[in-house]
């Protein structure tokens, strides 16, 4: 385990990995071989020139808990789903707010804003300052836009 | 499939605890597919964070689970503590631990009456919310706020008890058990809510982890976990409780798992009420003019036991006086992504009884 | 001495048939009014029960203890604007509140109330098979309701009343079995025995101890049939936000309100009459529209305390009790209630 990544301690002691995000899935697999069946969370870092994605792995039984990071230059690393069923959601949330397009989900969508939002809101570089309106078409889906309309 | 009905329950739907939206496909009364979108009241706390200082974040914190924001509160204090190297005093330690597992009590109630009104019970949604406004006056005496209460602040607490609270919370105590039992009774000894629960919404413990539930709907399904016993903070390693768990894994095992939680919490505040030291309530280093200044490197995860399940927070500091990200790991985001699979080829009566069960609250979903 | 009769004496001088018609106009529509004030007392008593029950105070700013809340309220549906639905089907639309209205006004002036003193009987409508006539007029009501469920178009409606239709026909024939064994047993003792007054005078014992199974069917049915919790799944608010009423806005919305706590009356004075014989109290028959209204404001009391303690039941478990467990109760019931008549003469 230990040669597959280097090993950091973060402040509150907990073991941090980095592997290279070519590796990651195989890396992840041999963690859930392991036992860690429970992914608590997946989160990104916007570190300006990269980006850093942070998975967190928990085994309930045996109680450890490690943290795995890999880094993108690209906004893409490959999908974990086929392992976790939690990550579905994680990655979507980190898709929409974050925009790390993950290969190989299979619903790709937005989790909190409309589909049609512009931006990621999570990056440095997201402005602010361009207000973007949201409205509900005839079927009931949201959608923005950054005219604000008559209604509001 | 030309016999599937699509029905489109909320946002605005009376049990759908404030802004869940379902796309249901049902046939007849069965739900054959269901699909939950979220984020109607999305606003984005991380990035609010990013952009004030570390003690005014817990005003977002809040604002996450409003039913009970003390806990947001620990749980966040836990990670900023930590990244700034302040550690709370004696005194302060105690203070928290008595209001959270307070604000566990009072977030529990709310789910209970909520729980009944979802299920067409109307009389028991009141005397829990008696209760629990007694709990909220608790609130409003030590900090002048009932829901979001901002009691808790870095390095401490941002004002003292007094004798006076820890009497009336001792007369609380004394007198809360009785009407536990009372509001327990409404509804465990309803052979129609027991009809309307038990075997309702089954969740297999290796489901539930694979989805990440964590909280009492885990402990219903009968995984004994709970990161107050698994990582203790506060003063969990020093105080005896235990976990409750059930094995049946239905509505009714979330119910029951969820009242005997409370049960605990009368204990533990009973274990720690009378040995308050005396001594400072903050942390010398985190006055209040100095607070604005203060400065966070590197990062840090600290994960809680929240009255809904695991609630982490991540901080990455980058030695500025801002956050340089925050993330939030919501137990509540996590449970309802379980929703699907548990109210799937079940009736539309029961899709109500399950997703009550599960105790949502959007300010923290989305958040 | 009749008020039909009082009020003949009036207009005596328009001729015999022309006399009795504008009267019984007159006599009906006075029983509107006092129905209507029944009902607003009843919505009055049910917030304020309500109140006590859940530590509450209920209704108290508008007139003195609230009592002027409801009329307040009533206006403010009158006032408001009635929201059409766009796609809807006009005529049944417009129609549905106004069948639940009409059925439950025309059942009320079938019973018999017995009589007051300086009035004398209070019976609207003799009718030698008045029990059959009630029951056929409260039918319409549910009618109303799918009408209402279909009409306005709407998904959570239509579900509604499907599930509307499914409570009634799995509770109406153990109701209308139940009735069944008192007929039976009333016939033995009175010649017309479908009528309500002579079923009435045929309690020596009120039926209820007589028929204790009969009397559970039966109130259980008045239960469903009125249709709030624990068996309100036609309007099951947390589910299918207001049921077959979710597209009814303004006064139409309010007659549905109405015509709820209407069949809990109308529940409660059936089961008095049928159940606890009616206007015959122990001490004066003079007043027996007093023991009458006693006896149903106790049961109206029940039905409340029912309806704040009980969550929903679910539809396709209220249908397996309406057929597995009242259904046989119903026919246990008629098989005693035919061995107490037949065999031991009662």
């Amino acid at each position: 385990m230990a040669d597959e990544g280097q090993q950091q301690v973060d402040k509150a002691g907990r073991q941090i990995f980095k592997v290279p995000k070519e590796k990651l899935l195989e890396f992840m697999r041999a963690r859930k071989d392991e036992g860690f069946n429970h992914l608590s969370l997946i989160t990104g870092v916007d570190r300006k020139d990269h980006i850093e994605v942070v998975y967190h792995l928990h085994s309930v039984e045996q109680d450890r808990y490690i943290v795995v990071k890999t880094t993108t230059n690209n906004c893409t690393v490959p999908s974990v789903t086929s392992l976790w069923r939690s990550a579905n959601w994680d990655e979507r949330e980190q898709w929409d707010l974050m925009g790390i397009k993950f290969e190989g989900h299979p619903n790709l969508k937005r989790m909190f804003l409309p589909e049609s939002w512009v931006g990621h809101p999570l990056r440095k570089d997201y402005d602010l300052g361009n207000v973007q309106y949201i409205n509900m078409d005839e079927d009931g889906e949201d959608y923005s836009t950054f005219d604000p309309g008559d209604g509001w | 499939m030309s016999d599937l009905m699509q029905l489109n329950m909320g946002p605005q739907h009376p049990s759908m605890h404030g802004v869940l939206r379902l796309k249901v496909k049902v046939e007849g009364e069965i739900i054959r597919e269901i699909e939950p979108v979220i984020g109607y009241l999305h606003r984005n706390a991380e990035k609010l964070c990013e952009m004030t200082y570390y003690c005014d974040n817990l005003v977002y914190f809040d604002r996450m689970d409003y039913v009970a924001s003390m806990n947001m509160e620990a749980g966040y204090l836990e990670a900023a503590e930590k990244l700034l190297g302040i550690p709370p005093p004696e005194r302060a330690v105690y203070i928290r631990t008595i209001m959270n597992e307070l604000s566990r009590i009072a977030s529990h109630l709310v789910w209970a009456g909520a729980f009944g009104l979802d299920l067409g019970m109307l009389t028991p949604f009141f005397y829990c919310f008696v209760e629990r406004e007694k709990i909220l006056r608790i609130f409003t005496e030590s900090c002048g706020s009932r829901q979001e209460t901002n009691y808790f602040s870095i390095g401490g607490v941002y004002q003292d008890i007094t004798p006076e609270i820890v009497d009336h919370i001792k007369t609380f105590l004394s007198e809360f058990p009785r009407k536990l039992e009372d509001i327990y009774n409404l509804f465990a000894k309803n052979d129609v809510f027991l009809s309307r629960t038990r075997g309702i919404g089954y969740l297999d413990p290796e489901i539930a982890i694979q989805y990440g539930v964590t909280g009492p709907m885990l402990r219903a399904s009968g995984v004994p976990y709970d990161v107050r016993k698994a990582e203790p903070y506060l003063l969990y390693d020093k105080v005896d409780f235990d976990i409750p768990i059930s094995k049946k894994g239905d509505s009714l095992a979330r119910f029951s798992v969820r009242f005997e939680e409370i049960r605990q919490s009368i204990r533990i505040i009973k274990q720690i009420i009378d040995k308050i030291p005396e001594g400072p309530f903050f942390n010398p280093k985190a006055k209040k003019p100095m607070m604005i200044r203060l400065r966070g490197d590197g990062e840090v995860y600290a994960r809680t036991e929240s009255s809904k399940g695991e609630f982490g927070v991540y901080i990455v500091g980058d030695g500025g006086v801002k956050p340089y990200r925050v993330h939030v790991r919501s137990p509540t985001f996590k449970n309802l992504s379980v929703l699907p699979e548990l109210a799937k080829n079940q009736m539309i009566a029961d899709l109500i009884a399950i997703s009550g069960s599960i105790d949502l609250v959007f300010g923290e979903i989305d958040r | 001495m009749t008020l039909l009769s009082t009020l003949y004496g009036i207009f005596s001088f328009l001729g015999h048939y022309p006399g009795y018609a504008v009267s019984y106009f007159i006599e009906a529509l006075l029983y509107l009014i006092v129905i209507s004030l029944l009902l607003i007392f009843v919505i009055y008593l049910f917030r304020k029960f309500m109140a006590r029950l859940q530590l509450r105070l209920g209704p108290n700013r508008v007139g003195k203890f609230g009592l002027l809340q409801l009329i307040a309220d009533a206006l403010k549906l009158i006032g408001k604007e009635s929201i059409l639905p766009k796609e809807r089907d006009d005529l049944p639309y417009r129609v549905a509140p106004m069948i639940v209205m009409i059925g439950l006004f025309l059942a009320f002036t079938i019973l018999p109330y017995g009589s007051l003193i300086g009035i004398g009987s209070l019976t609207v409508t003799n009718s030698a098979v008045s029990l059959l006539l009630v029951f056929a007029v409260i039918a319409i009501m549910p009618l109303g309701e799918v009408l209402a469920g279909i009409s306005s178009h709407n998904k959570y409606a239509l579900i509604g009343a499907l599930r509307s239709i499914a409570k009634d026909i799995s509770f109406e024939v153990p109701m209308m079995l139940s009735i069944l064994a008192i007929v039976m047993m009333a016939s033995a003792r009175v010649p017309e025995s479908l009528s309500i007054s002579s079923i009435v005078s045929a309690q020596f014992l009120p039926y209820a101890i007589l028929q204790p199974l009969g009397v559970f069917v039966f109130f259980t049915s008045m239960v469903a049939r009125a249709s709030y919790t624990p068996f309100d799944m036609g309007e099951s608010d947390s589910e299918l936000v207001s049921g077959f009423s979710t597209e009814y806005t303004g006064m139409r919305f309010g007659i549905f309100y109405i015509g709820l706590f209407g069949s809990i009356l109308l529940g409660s004075t059936l089961v008095s009459l049928l159940y606890l014989s009616g206007y015959n109290g122990p001490l004066s028959t003079e007043a027996g529209v007093v023991w009458l209204f006693i006896k149903a404001m106790v049961l109206v009391l029940i039905s409340f305390t029912v309806w704040l303690s009980m969550p929903r039941i679910r539809i396709d478990k209220f249908v397996n009790f309406g057929w597995k467990y009242l259904l046989p109760i119903s026919f246990v019931n008629l098989i005693l209630t035919g061995i107490l008549t037949l065999g031991l003469g009662w």
